[in-house]
């Protein structure tokens, strides 16, 4: 993070001088295309949900149509095995799966002929015992920030995701955590990042926050999409595509995860 | 074995006409400050020598009557007629070149390149160079002026950091009076950590590097600080856009002794603080540079110097974040001449770099701290063996102690545990022996070895780490044990050849050995990239260099041409997995990177205008850069990120008049090789880029016209003083400093790409003084 902060420095003392953004014309190769699998499976239930798509070329509109007809299954380490329905073009769904905690699940794509698998394991549930909005500086600014608190069990090894909805709309911020640093203490985490431009918190919005406990083998993925320059920005000398649990060559991740989920309206 | 044939069979020729011989030995100095003078030519006809870093120099002919000439750059030619009849030492003082006469001529570097000598890809700058180059924001900088030179290309706009053919920014061995400085950068990259006030000498070697260098790839950049005036006092100073300067020097005992303090502190933070923007005025940055030295003769045989460097950056973000490092060296030197053959020197030095972090916010307060530190110990002799051979052989005993990062809680409510990850200990020794022969008038030979033995030391747990990454296998070491020990040879071989009075050619070949590897995952050099040791499974980097060149001088010396041409093959180069965390809380960073090879060669052309009104140079450089390293772009050679095709600097400085000089210098280089998305998909209701290849497309090229003008102000007995202007960029030219990618502000429906340009039309004055 102090990396981040160091970078979004720079800007900073560039305004100072005469920096300036342009948006440019590059020729950017055409590329063969990909398969995209977003595998999701929750401890609620009816959760289990699949999305599969295809790569576009970077100079093609963001419409990302789904791939249909695909067969996918969700197994359990109990043996058990669910298909799941296309119930939208490239939305594969099951109703009669819930996922339980300590229980690993492996998940099966077959399209085109080719075969695609991921397994990720739903770790122990840890509580979120609060979630309050402080009114924090940064960059100059005063801003309102939401606060989750949760209690780390002892023993490294829990990873953990949050999801932040300002009115209903979901942000398109990831916020994760593991426990290298905290293991064991009372946590919090400020859901912000340095220099970023979310939409600000004011008054009278509602702020719900879900909290996933995941697979360290997931954490890896988002911790690789936000250092990797899977969002486009240029920090990583190396950009590369995040480092993903699904086996065969498809984009993506599949995550089995706990969720609960905390609102709190701003006074 | 064959060495030694060949010293038994030299001495067995000098028997063979013996004629009696003596010795003239002694210093070259500046009449005006007392200042040594390095590589001053010390000659009479054919017969000829330069002094040495201390200035000392030796020259053994047959008996006789001579006329000895000195010279150096910017003084003017001594001349002074002498009877060799005996052993003789001399103290040789030369003046500095008066500007004062109607036709000003400068002489921008040594006349001559020596063409004799079989040293080649080495440039030299002075601080005189250096001074009419128009650089960012009026700070006159060494490591921006060497850029400017063919073969070593800048490491971003504005940046101090720098790549010496095709090597990577880490693999440049950059010393202040002996000592390492591990991170010469102050504020992200834009200033180098060297005042050029401090500053007497700045030798790179960009290869054919000499036995007593070693420890990394690509180049020596060995800068040699001032020894302060030993005749008069003198203060000069300097008050510019972002920063002021202050230099006090003058003898302790006049003739014997003398100290030079010299600072530097940049004030931007203070414009900062009068900002009516908030997001400018709680924050904090500024850097400061502390220089000191002092030497002492003790006799005509002795001289002790001890000279230090501290340097620290300070970040702040309000409350919440703050960052400061720097550098802090010590060097304790003594000189001892035992006879008028052989000069010793030996240095005590200590290295020193640290950064530290805080952040605080609220209940997650807490501290990084990391740092890597050296003591380092080294002799040499230079032995004037005979007048043809001239023999210098040494030791380095270096212990490092890295500690990788410390995180620590600040308060007893802060929910972060104590971090420590291990201490990494190494002993790094090297022995060398090399000796430039005078084989016949036309040949000269330089050879030698150095052998480098690398120890990791205990305590601490090492790793085995499989394919994937993952470790494998721990074992623990205890304090002191050895882990492993690297032992490389590292031979060395230089030859010239004369072709006629004005021309040579030269062909070189060396070995070099890295065993700090620097992890930097990040387009901006930051102050947090991580030193790391050779451990068990990152082995040594290997670079052996093959060089040829040619050398003409041109009209009457005032004109040199030269041309090289290198090929360089590295092993064990260091690289990073898809998705690594260089600050991962584990001691096995192994697991986070990629070994491999790299390859580079290039042509390089300077042609330098040396004399007269109008001086300057053109230099070209056509190079490639690339990586082989399996798990990336599946273990296909591609391209360096810092593989540049084209290189070319024209640097001008002409002086109008006696008050006025005016200087431009203009840059064109290819874009680095960068990664950019090959595609898009949809993840997390976002779009995302798609990258296939690692550096498989190129920043667009880069260039830059930059104009500087002097104005020398009214002269007074003691006092003088200057106004410098600068315009950086002065076509305004946007140069993209990064391209990003991202969806469309206008339409969602599509993704753009960003071009992020810094630095257009910077204008900057700055006010120089001396008395």
């Amino acid at each position: 993070m102090w990396r981040k902060i160091y970078l979004n420095l720079l800007p900073v003392i560039a305004v100072a001088f005469t920096s300036c953004e342009k948006v440019i014309d590059i020729d950017l190769n055409d590329v063969e295309k990909k398969y995209v699998i977003e595998g999701v499976l929750t401890d609620e239930a009816g959760s289990a949900t699949v999305l599969i798509s295809q790569t576009k070329n970077f100079s093609d509109n963001n419409e990302f149509t789904g791939v249909t007809g695909a067969a996918v299954t969700i197994s359990g380490s109990d043996g058990s095995t669910t298909a799941l329905e296309e119930v939208q073009p490239g939305v594969y769904q099951s109703t009669a799966l819930t996922g339980e905690s300590g229980k690993k699940y492996s998940l099966s794509v077959e399209t085109d002929g080719k075969t695609f698998t991921a397994s990720a394991t739903i770790p122990a549930k840890v509580n979120m015992d609060s979630l309050y909005i402080t009114e924090d500086y940064l960059f100059g600014e005063i801003r309102k920030t939401a606060n989750v608190q949760f209690k780390d069990p002892p023993g490294r090894g829990q990873s953990y995701r949050f999801i932040q909805y300002i009115n209903g709309v979901k942000e398109k911020r990831i916020f994760i955590r593991n426990d290298d640093y905290t293991d064991g203490n009372s946590s919090l985490v400020k859901l912000r990042s340095p220099g970023d431009g979310d939409e600000e918190i004011k008054a009278g919005d509602t702020i719900k926050v879900q909290m996933l406990c995941i697979d360290p083998a997931v954490y890896n993925y988002w911790y690789s999409f936000l250092s990797g320059g899977a969002s486009g920005d240029s920090n990583s000398a190396s950009p590369a595509n995040p480092v993903s649990n699904i086996n065969g060559g498809a984009l993506g991740y599949f995550s089995a995860h706990t969720l609960q989920t905390k609102e709190v309206v701003i006074q | 074995m064959k060495q030694l044939f060949i010293l038994w069979c030299m001495l067995g020729g000098l028997t063979g006409y013996a004629q009696e011989k003596f010795t003239i030995s002694g210093t070259v100095k500046s009449k005006r400050t007392g200042e040594t003078i390095i590589g001053a030519s010390v000659r009479s006809g054919n017969a000829g020598t330069t002094s040495n870093e201390y200035g000392f120099f030796s020259l053994t002919l047959p008996k006789g009557n001579y006329l000895l000439e000195a010279g150096a750059v910017g003084m003017a030619l001594h001349t002074q007629s002498i009877v060799l009849d005996k052993n003789l030492t001399l103290h040789i003082s030369l003046e500095e070149e008066a500007k004062t006469l109607d036709n000003v001529t400068i002489v921008a570097s040594s006349k001559s390149r020596s063409l004799s000598s079989p040293q080649m890809g080495i440039e030299r700058l002075t601080t005189k160079e250096i001074k009419n180059i128009p650089v960012l924001l009026g700070e006159r900088d060494v490591l921006k002026t060497v850029q400017l030179l063919p073969g070593v290309k800048s490491a971003g706009d504005g940046n101090s950091g720098f790549f010496v053919r095709g090597g990577a920014a880490d693999q440049n061995l950059i010393l202040l009076d002996e000592a390492t400085v591990y991170n010469a950068s102050h504020l992200l990259g834009f200033f180098s950590t060297f005042n050029s006030d401090a500053i007497k000498d700045v030798t790179v070697y960009k290869g054919g590097m000499p036995a007593q260098y070693g420890g990394r790839l690509s180049s020596v950049l060995d800068i040699k600080m001032n020894d302060g005036n030993n005749q008069d006092y003198s203060v000069s100073g300097g008050i510019g856009l972002i920063s002021a300067k202050l230099n006090v020097e003058g003898p302790v005992q006049k003739d014997r002794s003398s100290f030079l303090v010299t600072g530097r502190r940049t004030y931007a933070d203070m414009f900062l603080k009068l900002s009516n923007d908030s997001t400018l005025n709680r924050n904090t940055l500024y850097f400061y540079d502390l220089n000191a030295k002092l030497n002492y003769n003790f006799g005509d045989k002795d001289r002790l110097y001890v000279s230090g460097y501290f340097g620290k950056d300070v970040l702040k973000a309000g409350d919440t974040f703050g960052l400061d490092w720097g550098n802090a060296t010590g060097t304790v030197r003594w000189n001892h001449i035992f006879s008028n053959k052989l000069f010793s020197n030996t240095s005590f030095i200590i290295s020193n770099y640290n950064y530290n972090i805080s952040i605080r916010s609220g209940a997650n307060d807490f501290n990084i701290f990391s740092q890597i530190r050296d003591w380092n110990l080294k002799q040499e002799f230079q032995w004037y063996l005979t007048p043809r051979n001239n023999l210098r052989f040494g030791f380095n005993s270096v212990y490092h102690i890295i500690r990788p990062g410390e995180v620590r809680p600040a308060n007893d409510q802060s929910s972060i545990n104590l971090a420590l990850l291990q201490r990494r200990y190494s002993w790094e020794n090297g022995i060398y022996a090399t000796n430039t022969w005078k084989a016949s008038d036309k040949v000269n030979i330089t050879y030698g070895l150095r052998i480098t033995g690398f120890s990791i030391l205990g305590e601490g747990d090492f790793f085995e780490v499989d394919g994937n990454g993952k470790v494998t296998d721990t074992m623990s070491y205890k304090k002191g044990e050895f882990v492993k020990t690297y032992i490389n040879p590292e031979p060395r071989l230089a030859v010239s050849y004369q072709l006629n009075e004005t021309s040579s050619v030269k062909a070189s070949y060396v070995r070099n050995v890295q065993n700090l590897h620097l992890l930097s995952n990040s387009t901006t050099a930051s102050p947090t990239d991580k030193w790391v040791a050779s451990t068990n499974i990152i082995k040594p980097e290997i670079s052996d260099q093959v060089a040829i060149g040619y050398y003409k001088n041109l009209w009457d010396n005032n004109y040199e041409l030269t041309a090289e041409a290198y090929y360089k093959d590295m092993q064990n180069q260091v690289d990073y997995r898809d998705g690594a965390d260089v600050f991962i809380n584990s001691d096995a960073i192994e697991s986070q990177l990629l070994f491999g090879k790299g390859r580079a060669y290039g042509l390089e052309w300077q042609f330098k205008k040396k004399t007269g009104k109008l001086t300057g140079w053109l230099s070209y450089t056509l190079s490639k850069t690339e990586k082989q390293i399996n798990g990336i772009n599946n273990g296909r050679w591609y391209n360096a990120r810092q593989d540049r095709t084209h290189d070319l600097a024209l640097v001008v400085s002409y002086q109008l008049s006696k008050k006025w000089s005016v200087s431009g210098n203009w840059i064109y280089y290819t874009g680095n090789a960068v990664t950019f998305p090959a595609g898009k998909y949809r993840v997390d209701d976002q779009v995302v880029f798609y990258y296939t290849e690692r550096n498989g497309y190129r920043m667009p090229s880069y260039h830059r016209l930059d104009l500087g003008a002097t104005w020398t102000l009214k002269q007074r007995k003691r006092f003088s003083s200057e106004l410098t202007f600068s315009l950086y960029n002065a076509y305004g030219r946007e140069n993209a400093y990064t391209i990003s990618f991202r969806e469309s502000e206008d339409d969602p429906n599509k993704t753009e790409a960003v071009r992020l340009a810094l630095f257009k039309f910077i204008p900057s004055v700055s006010y120089n003084f001396k008395f």
